[in-house]
């Protein structure tokens, strides 16, 4: 049974039995638990999620080994623990993107969202002692 | 808030399963050592509240913004 939040996008229509969840919530967004993942209408590496607590919430995020190449974060064992898998199974890493008035974007690679597929989960993690900023901008070609 | 007072070397309990030592008092910093369960984050403040405040921009964006930059990141792939 499909269902529908208002958004500050408009209308969107999803599947209730297929949504991304965070257990922890994202990072000053505690509370909210539960997203849409949004396909970009446009071809690119960017897709954006929408929260369906909170219909003023939406992150555009990437894959930012599609820029950093060598960009690698493994969950621990308490991270598989919270994203309900184990170490055989895929985890993903996806960067939260900033798109600031001169769209001269940066992604967040000092908390990346690690992401399992296989059970639809994601959490995000604060790298301590990084030198990934979470300001970074993509780059130069 | 409690307030308390530590000499190096002495510590705190906090419930069942945290302890806070002060370990070091050196050139106006104080070194403190967690002792707490795996599961329970432990992050500096101001690294915190950084990823908190990044987060919170990310946050002000619009479909617009989104269509132009995949325009712009699509042709510059596949330059």
């Amino acid at each position: 049974m499909m269902k529908t939040i208002q958004t500050r996008f408009g209308e969107v229509v999803y599947d209730p039995d297929n949504t991304l969840q965070f257990p922890e919530g994202l990072v000053g967004f505690e509370s909210l638990r539960h997203f849409i993942v949004m396909p970009n209408e446009k071809e690119g590496p960017l897709f954006w999620i929408q929260s369906i607590e909170d219909p003023q919430i939406a992150f555009v995020l990437t894959d930012p080994t599609d820029f950093y190449f060598d960009y690698k974060v493994v969950p621990d064992g308490r991270e598989r623990k919270k994203l309900g898998i184990s170490e055989k199974d895929e985890c993903l890493v996806v960067s939260v993107v900033t798109v600031p008035q001169d769209r001269n974007i940066t992604l967040n690679l000092a908390a990346p969202i690690l992401f399992a597929p296989s059970t639809n989960r994601a959490l995000q993690v604060i790298l301590e002692g990084t030198q990934f900023s979470p300001r970074t901008p993509l780059p130069k070609i | 808030m409690l307030v308390l007072t530590r000499k190096a070397g002495e510590g705190i309990i906090i419930g069942d399963d945290i302890k806070i030592t002060i370990v070091e008092l050196k050139g106006g910093g104080v070194r403190i050592g967690i002792d707490a369960p795996r599961e329970m984050k432990v992050h500096r403040q101001e690294v915190f509240d950084k990823i908190k405040q990044e987060n919170r921009e990310a946050t002000q964006w619009d479909i617009a913004d989104l269509n132009e930059l995949s325009n712009i990141l699509d042709a510059g792939r596949k330059k």
